[in-house]
């Protein structure tokens, strides 16, 4: 008997535990709600989620792609750079007009992510030399093709990045769209499917004749498509193009969002609604200590205790 | 020296151990038998700290201690052989011997010529004689494990425990490591050793403890225990069923037809085949015989396009299959169950309906989206024909006992409808019952006219599941065994035969003495079986 | 006239692109140097900012004869000018530009090199630029420190030097001849000075601070800080945080800000990009121009059309146009004369009293 009440007791802890795992990011999200409510002046007003949504908007697209180069155990350093290549070809090619100049900026970063999966995928390359290699690269072409801050004054622009549709910004409507796209893709196509098997288990992946390096390709030249996509929301929002300083960090923003929000390094799990919550968990933060005047260190601190958090979290489920 | 009483484990929803006694005697080598799921792991982990009962205790030298983690385990002398060594694999042998109680000599600096030589002598000592200044992952596993062994007996080891230790040695270095296990048992140390090769029991161990479901249902010496009787404790069924059904659950031979299905031409890999050629024909079992290293797994491999040949020819039905690639393989209805499930074979995150619809995935979609109601009716049809045990489809492969997951593997595969199967050792490290049913399903399907290709380290399942045995030898075809031929004797000689004698006494792991030193190049190459 | 120029440098510069994308190649650098030159060339031509004299006389001074070395007529002098950072920003395109333009009005041979940001790369310009021949040298350090060796292979030729916009750590009429740079805690005076006006002295106000742990930061923040307390106790600053000098941190930050603080006065950017980020958030909060006052530093050209458009109240410039004291300082000094060690550029200023017609001169 005394066996039986002693086993309740593990039980209990380890699904306290796993449920901690599972949705501590939304509680986390929650929290930080809280807060706010309770302590931040004027926090709770339309304008200001309308700030906070269209702020974390490209930090989120650019996790999507990084959640989708994690699931197969690999990592986009080059993200934050797709970012200022993209912003660089936008303006330089803003004179043919919106869209030509939008579709260059994607094919800017769909070029760097196919770089990125090549390396990978055919030269076995590690994905974080390989897309080191790029993050170098790209960030320099960017200054080459536009060496200094540039001014944005083309209207459609303008509007794309300050529009709304009924009260909500674009930013936010094309984030919500790509969350909802790459969560479809992940959960219900076979390439989703495919992807995860590849980061659970290359070896096996391969043996089971899975077209793996087209599968590390297409993941590889998505990730470089959002960061693009981000890129184009960022200068449209910032009406004007910096190469110099867009996207800088912003590949450790990713990694982090993807992390905090559940998805293990060690691939073959994705977890878009964990991604999605991690990026917010972040904005909160940040905006929290901004809001409050407090030392801009501190932010920093706060994102590095959160990120411990998440590996430890992320420690025990591995143990399992 | 060791023991436990009236220990129980619970994880949750099972009962892993409930109320076992267990005794390691000084001077004894002790069986620890039972099927995967038995409780064998979880006892172990109990006695090495790494779980605490729920009750019970544990009894050390004669008083009761509760080892809260392995370190004091460790300390109170008793050691631990995984079947994946736990050493330090860039660390040099002499490195690893002494890790963490080196030699030092004046100004605290490692004397590295003390730790050499003291290294070479503890390794003398066990009969191995290995360059100990080479890093240790170019040692062959063996030669690994026997690094791990001397690193216990040189640490004062009283308890010595084996996990499996020979799955992934070769003959000649079973017969170093027995060699080894009976000076330990000399030296008055208690040797807990588990295993799943009869053989081995029967020749190194003095007790045996059967343990099933979670309890014992036998303790005590193993020679007043013949094999039979030792099978149907571990099954839990009656002798008469068992006696009556044989060892393996092969019924013997097929019907084949006369047109062979595979055919294999000519396959070479520099170093690893040369020229080997074989058919099967449908509802044909051919055994691909050989030693370590022969090359049977490659050849598996190269057939399934997991390997690039350097020169030769595989076609299915007439149809030429290009080499070097799975998918082409695939395609052209030829499988490969692999040789290391972990790696190579399961998903292990992925839950068992994912593993189960992995490479059948394409067909079961309709424009990329995956069409779910036809997965489950797949992944149900499947789980209930090859008896997959699982707490749901949703469960993680990784969870599951070794024979679920081979279960799992071949429903992966036959959701292909497969024309040629090729099994490269699929009862290894699976508990008996799983095995006795992936025998019979491989009968099954081999009468529903599939052709299959047989890899077995165990040589009754190699002899009894296949109609006809191919034999390699160092990556040559040296002989093939066909109906009555087909004999343990035979491959024994086919294996044993020096080139060009005709026969010669059948004595195949006999060493030169001088083989037992290592040689690590070789070692190190050859692995990969 | 100028649209027309503007479309010919765009239409090659996507040439360039497209050529980059597809090869990968760097062949395009030296390119876009050039289109970069060309650039600050045609700006340079309409910039005619008035320069700062060399208002020597404070603090100790240096000639030829406590340097060492011979007299020279500057005019038949070749001058060496080592630039730090590629000519990316418009500071330092200007910088270059206006060392290029003096040296073209003196008529003195002048040999530039580019360092890319790479200090060893700097050290070795420099030596290069000895070897070719240099008489004098114009260095703008990407470092302060680390010079020594050029300096042994300078001072052994009596070659002398003055280092503009940033000092190097060495000691001055020995190592090198002068400083010649802004005073970066003046520029924050003068910033809180017309924070004061803009605002009348009375309400909160914001700080979007530079990169932290860089020297402009802190002295353009001590500088603004001081000033406030002193001259105006009815300002209170009740917000500082980073916006690291880059225009989307300063607006992400506004827009926090204002929010929280809906009734901020006034924003003292420390530099002109974070400004116009800072104007950016409030036009998209629906704020009209002027109901904050922006207050920002370096002059740029933007920054000065943001006080014609109405949404900059004023803007300190930091002033990137050594080229005629430096020039100036040189002459005096092979002529024989007294310069002095610390030479303080001198920084205007734009308000809406001289925005509009000094916008030519910004940079």
């Amino acid at each position: 008997m005394t066996d039986l009440s002693l086993a309740r007791g593990q039980v209990d802890r380890e699904r306290l535990l796993r449920l901690l795992q599972e949705y501590g990011v939304y509680a986390g999200v929650v929290a930080l709600l809280a807060f706010n409510f309770v302590f931040t002046s004027n926090f709770v007003s339309a304008e200001n989620f309308r700030t906070q949504a269209v702020q974390v908007a490209p930090v989120l697209i650019v996790a999507l792609g990084m959640a989708l180069a994690i699931g197969t155990e690999g990592v986009d350093l080059a993200v934050g750079s797709v970012m200022a290549l993209s912003t660089s070809l936008l303006s330089l090619y803003l004179g043919y007009g919106m869209v030509p100049a939008i579709l260059m900026a994607l094919v800017g970063g769909i070029a760097v992510g196919l770089a990125n999966g090549s390396l990978v995928a055919f030269l076995g390359v590690q994905p974080i030399v390989a897309t080191l290699a790029l993050m170098v690269a790209a960030r320099g072409i960017a200054l080459v093709l536009l060496p200094q801050l540039e001014d944005v004054r083309d209207p459609g622009m303008a509007s794309l990045g300050s529009g709304d549709v009924l009260g909500v910004p674009y930013l936010v409507l094309i984030a919500a769209a790509l969350a909802l796209l790459v969560a479809f893709v992940v959960r219900r196509t076979t390439f989703g499917r495919q992807l995860l098997a590849v980061g659970d288990s290359r070896p096996a992946a391969r043996l089971a004749g899975l077209p793996v390096r087209r599968i590390l390709i297409i993941v590889y030249a998505a990730s470089g498509a959002l960061a693009a996509v981000a890129g184009i929301l960022a200068t449209a929002r910032l009406t004007a193009s910096d190469p110099t300083s867009l996207g800088t960090l912003m590949e450790l923003s990713a990694i982090t969002a993807v992390v905090v929000g559940g998805t293990p390094l060690s691939g073959g799990r994705i977890r878009i609604g964990g991604t999605v919550a991690g990026a917010v968990l972040i904005q909160l933060l940040t905006t929290t200590l901004i809001k409050h005047d407090l030392q801009p260190s501190w932010t920093q601190m706060a994102q590095a205790v959160v990120i411990v958090a998440a590996v430890y979290a992320a420690r025990e489920r591995g143990k399992r | 020296m060791l023991s436990v009483t009236g220990v129980s484990k619970l994880f949750p929803g099972v009962k892993a151990l409930s109320d076992v006694d267990f005794t390691a005697r000084a001077g004894e080598v002790h069986a620890l038998v039972g099927e995967n799921g038995a409780g064998k792991s979880t006892l172990i982990k109990v006695l090495t700290g790494v779980y605490q009962p729920d009750a019970g205790e544990v009894v050390h030298d004669g008083t009761p201690v509760r080892f809260t983690t392995p370190l004091q385990a460790q300390q109170a002398g008793i050691s631990t052989i995984y079947q994946e060594v736990n050493l330090v694999p860039l660390m040099s042998v002499a490195r690893n011997l002494f890790l963490g109680r080196e030699p030092r000599g004046r100004l605290g600096l490692i004397d590295f010529r003390r730790m050499h030589r003291e290294a070479e002598e503890a390794l003398s000592g066990l009969g191995i004689r290995v360059d100990v200044r080479r890093p240790l992952r170019e040692l062959g596993v063996g030669a690994q494990q026997m690094v791990a062994l001397a690193r216990a007996v040189a640490l004062d080891a009283r308890v010595v425990i084996m996990d499996e230790p020979t799955s992934s040695l070769e003959p000649r270095e079973v017969r170093t490591l027995f060699r080894v296990i009976r000076m330990l048992r000399e030296r008055g140390i208690a040797v807990v050793y588990v295993s799943h090769r009869m053989d081995e029991l029967y020749e190194i161990c003095d007790a045996v403890t059967v343990l099933r479901d979670g309890r014992v249902v036998h303790t005590g010496r193993l020679a007043d225990l013949d094999r039979l009787r030792l099978v149907s404790l571990m099954l839990g069924r009656d002798i008469g069923e068992v006696r009556s059904e044989g060892l393996t659950k092969f019924t013997g031979s097929h019907q084949a037809a006369a047109e062979p299905v595979l055919r294999a031409e000519g396959l070479t890999i520099r170093h690893q085949l040369h020229d080997v050629s074989l058919s099967i024909r449908p509802g044909e079992v051919v055994g691909l015989g050989g030693l370590l290293g022969s090359g049977r797994s490659e050849t598996a491999k190269v057939i399934a396009g997991a390997l690039s040949a350097d020169a030769g020819r595989v076609s299915v039905g007439g149809v030429p299959v290009r080499t070097g690639s799975t998918p082409a393989a695939i395609r052209a209805g030829i499988s490969l169950l692999p040789e290391d499930r972990k790696a190579e074979g399961i998903s292990p995150g992925l839950s068992v309906r994912e593993n189960i619809a992995l490479a059948a995935l394409p067909g079961l979609s309709r424009f990329g989206l995956v069409d779910n109601a036809r997965v489950d009716e797949v992944v149900d049809g499947f789980v209930k024909r090859l008896r997959i045990k699982s707490a749901g489809p949703h469960q993680k492969v990784g969870e599951l006992s070794g024979g679920n997951q081979q279960k799992v593997l071949l429903a992966r595969w036959l959701a292909m409808h497969p024309k040629v199967l090729l099994l490269d050792e699929p009862t290894r490290g699976i508990d008996v019952g799983a095995k006795a049913e992936v025998q019979s399903l491989i009968d099954e399907l081999a009468d529903e006219g599939l052709a299959v290709l047989l890899i077995s380290s165990d040589t009754e399942e190699l002899i009894e599941g296949s109609d006809r045995i191919v034999v390699l030898k160092d990556g040559v075809v040296v002989d093939e065994l066909t109906g009555d031929a087909v004999t343990e004797d035979a491959l024994m000689r086919a294996i044993a035969a020096e080139p060009g004698a005709a026969s010669v006494p059948a004595e195949p792991a006999a060493p030169a003495p001088t083989e037992e030193a290592v040689k690590p190049a070789e070692s190190a190459g050859s692995t990969h079986d | 006239m100028k649209p027309t120029a503007l479309s010919r440098r765009t239409t090659a510069r996507t040439l360039l692109a497209t050529g980059l994308l597809t090869s990968l190649a760097l062949t395009g650098c030296t390119k876009s140097e050039d289109s970069g030159d060309d650039k600050a060339t045609e700006q340079q031509a309409d910039a005619g900012q008035e320069v700062a004299s060399p208002s020597a006389g404070s603090g100790p001074g240096c000639t030829i004869a406590a340097y060492g070395g011979e007299k020279l007529d500057l005019k038949n002098a070749t001058v060496g000018f080592s630039q730090s950072e590629k000519e990316a920003n418009p500071f330092r395109i200007a910088e270059t530009a206006s060392i290029r333009a003096e040296a073209k009005k003196r008529g003195v041979k002048l040999l530039t090199a580019n360092a890319q940001s790479q200090f060893s790369k700097q050290i070795s310009d420099v030596q290069d630029l000895i070897a070719k021949g240099a008489d004098v040298l114009v260095i703008a350090p990407l470092n302060s420190d680390g010079w020594e060796p050029v300096l042994k292979t300078a001072s052994a030729k009596h070659i002398p030097i003055v280092t503009v916009d940033r000092k190097i750590n060495a000691t001055a009429c020995k190592d090198y001849v002068s400083f010649i740079g802004s005073d970066f805690v003046e520029q924050g005076k003068r910033a809180a000075d017309q924070m004061i006006e803009a605002t009348g002295g009375k309400g909160e106000i914001a700080i979007l601070l530079g990169a932290a742990g860089n020297n402009v930061t802190t002295e353009r923040t001590k500088g603004f800080v001081d000033q406030i307390k002193a001259e105006a106790p009815g300002l209170k600053v009740v917000f500082q945080q980073t916006g690291e000098f880059a225009r989307e941190k300063g607006q992400s930050v506004t827009e926090n800000l204002i929010q929280s603080k809906p009734g901020i006065k006034g924003i003292y950017a420390e530099n002109d990009e974070m400004g116009l980020g800072a104007v950016n958030a409030l036009k998209g909060a629906g704020k009209k121009a002027g109901d904050v006052k922006i207050v920002t530093i370096d002059g740029t050209r933007n920054a000065v059309q943001g006080i014609v458009d109405g949404w900059i109240s004023g803007v300190v410039e930091s002033n990137p146009r050594f080229g005629p004291l430096a020039f100036q300082t040189l002459d005096s000094f092979t002529k024989g004369d007294e310069v002095a060690q610390d030479i303080v550029i001198k920084d205007t200023e734009y308000t809406e009293a001289n925005a509009k017609t000094d916008i030519g001169k910004a940079y």
